[in-house]
């Protein structure tokens, strides 16, 4: 075992080389850069391509070509470079492309405040492309969290051939905490499945209507033509209505179908409470705080922390808050992700307790509220 | 007797969407004709644009990938650093270069990223409906200018070819057109050349090739021909721009 003394955005550069990631491409950008920072360090020794774009639109770019040359890719920004990453993001939900989006959320709106904190982006990343079509989000805690969870990342992206987004936030990015990356457990790591180079290729045909479609690169052997329009299995453009129907169901289906099998989480059950907490991100450990504290104060609560945001993890949600007559969603914003746990739980009481204002939410400010 | 002109391998069968006297065909052909001559069919990568040439991977026998509006060059970008053994060219027209991709292709100059650029330039949007280019004529009609294009409103059209070879990394920038058998001629010699120096892997290439569109200019094809010859070549006038040394 060895400690490393490292912040989160160096954690994700670990985890992404730890994944096979092979390109990089971002543009500067306050709390994001150091994803680049260290990408740097760690990708061309090993061979990989390490690039700075004119613009977050071009930046992003460059990764959706490198992806269809067959590599896994990875960008890093914060909340305003979503803003300009949304149609090539949208470009990638059609085109099925495999790509890893570390979101390292400021304060905003806009500009806002480079170096403060927020999990403002939380519906962005889900609704902000055309189409509404879903990605993955995934909430990391901490450091070690950085590091396996975008292992995590990479898998899905590669397994699914989806945008993934990182949903990580300056204050875990930027501080440094003491871990032992030995002792984390990493998935095993998966590369996007080669279609059969025997057989002719059709690039968005799928065995079922779950599933995402095999790969070959662009430049390989086989002929590939890819298209953002809206296609046939064939790759064609295609203005059949079951054709198109069948497309956009199963690209919102291969997600929604499998957020089972990718639903991370922890969680501190207290068989006596009657009200659970749930609140993911950098809020998720004061949460911890808040909730131990009060158990010692003799008023016993329970706490839920997703990982996996978006699809949302229905049944986690459903099941862990059956037997609470109260969950509170404490998050980082004006209140986000309380929409999807009110929406789940029509019966209960759902309260919520955000904070914008620059500042980490204290476990005191949650144990008031509990 | 055996046969003695044929349609490039690197062609398909499909017949084209382009309209009766538009030059998209003949700039196909070219690139066509240049990929075979070459024999680099089997590693040959087209960045599609969106616009008229938004189905060019229908007509063409080699991979492609589509961009999205204007972000050809940042696609080509990717493809070419990861896999710098394939032969890689953007396909674009006016709207989708010099407009809202203005900055994805000044900076892949720049960057002198190796990849080719076919850049064409008929002075118009047309696929969305004949709306003013940055490369639209003074005044010219077009659907969003239907008085003219007012110089003292938007500006002087951009010369592309120029802007470029203003740059300072070396590049091959050169402007053809291919409206008669003559400038046809020349247009090929470019684009092989364009081709040529990235095969060589010395610089990235554009060529810039003056063209017609005769349903949204509102003209004849041949009346598309004549105005393309004295009004558009007297401003975007044929050349070599830049030739790396």
């Amino acid at each position: 075992m060895a400690l490393n003394f490292i912040e989160g955005n160096e954690a994700v550069a670990l985890g992404a080389m730890a994944a096979g990631c092979r390109f990089f491409a971002g543009y500067p950008i306050t709390p994001a850069t150091t994803v680049y920072n260290a990408m740097l360090k760690y990708l061309p020794p090993e061979g990989g391509v390490c690039l700075q774009g004119e613009d977050e639109i071009a930046s992003i770019g460059y990764c959706l070509g490198a992806s269809m040359a067959g590599h896994k890719v990875l960008t890093a920004t914060s909340g305003p470079g979503i803003s300009l990453y949304s149609e090539q993001i949208s470009f990638a939900i059609g085109s099925e492309i495999p790509l890893v989006i570390v979101n390292v959320q400021r304060l905003g709106p806009s500009t806002g405040s480079a170096t403060k904190g927020a999990d403002g982006d939380i519906q962005f990343m889900r609704w902000g492309s055309s189409s509404g079509l879903p990605v993955i989000v995934l909430a990391p805690v901490d450091v070690a969290d950085c590091y396996r969870l975008t292992v995590h990342a990479f898998n899905l992206a590669e397994q699914f051939r989806c945008p993934v987004f990182l949903a990580s936030n300056k204050e875990i990015a930027m501080t440094r905490e003491s871990v032992d990356l030995d002792a984390v457990e990493l998935p095993v790591t998966v590369t996007r499945k080669t279609a059969d180079r025997g057989k002719p290729f059709l690039p968005f045909a799928t065995p079922g209507d779950d599933t995402a479609p095999d790969f070959l690169p662009i430049g390989d052997q086989t002929l590939v033509r890819q298209t953002s329009s809206t296609h046939g299995v064939n790759g064609y453009i295609t203005v059949d209505p079951e054709e198109i129907n069948a497309f956009q169901h199963r690209l919102e289906k291969k997600l929604t179908a499998h957020v089972d099998e990718f639903t991370f989480f922890d969680q501190d059950l207290d068989p006596q409470a009657r009200t659970l907490v749930v609140a993911y991100g950098v809020t998720a450990r004061a949460a911890r705080v808040a909730v131990a504290a009060s158990r010692a104060a003799g008023k016993p609560v329970s706490l839920l922390i997703p990982k996996t945001l978006w699809p949302v993890p229905e049944r986690l949600i459903v099941d862990t808050a059956a037997p609470y007559d109260r969950v509170v969603v404490v998050e980082m914003n004006m209140g986000q992700y309380v929409r999807e746990v009110q929406r789940l739980l029509p019966g209960k009481t759902v309260d919520f307790f955000g904070q914008m204002n620059g500042n980490l939410i204290k476990p005191e400010q949650i144990r008031e509220v509990i | 007797m055996g046969k003695t002109f044929k349609k490039p391998e690197a062609l398909s069968d499909a017949h084209t969407h382009y309209c009766p006297g538009c030059t998209h065909g003949v700039i196909h052909r070219l690139v066509a004709e240049t990929i075979d001559e070459l024999g680099i069919r089997g590693r040959t990568v087209g960045i599609a644009p969106v616009g008229c040439a938004v189905l060019a991977y229908n007509y063409f026998n080699c991979d492609f990938q589509e961009a999205a509006h204007g972000r050809a060059p940042a696609m080509a970008t990717g493809i070419k650093r990861v896999r710098p053994d394939l032969m890689v060219f953007t396909y674009q027209g006016d709207g989708d270069l010099a407009s809202i991709g203005m900055g994805e292709i000044i900076h892949a100059a720049n960057r002198g990223e190796k990849f080719t650029t076919i850049f064409v330039n008929n002075a118009i949007y047309g696929m969305t409906g004949g709306q003013m280019a940055p490369t639209t004529m003074p005044d010219q009609r077009t659907s969003t200018s239907p008085f003219g294009r007012k110089v003292e409103e938007v500006g002087m059209p951009i010369k592309m070819a120029e802007l470029l070879a203003a740059l300072q990394t070396p590049a091959y920038i050169s402007r053809q057109t291919v409206i008669k058998p003559k400038y046809i001629t020349k247009a090929k010699k470019a684009i092989k050349q364009a081709f040529t120096y990235q095969l060589e892997n010395k610089c990235f290439s554009l060529v810039e090739v003056v063209s017609t569109c005769p349903t949204n200019w509102g003209m004849t094809p041949v009346q598309a021909v004549e105005w393309t010859e004295k009004t558009l070549l007297a401003y975007y006038q044929p050349g070599d721009y830049k030739v790396p040394a």
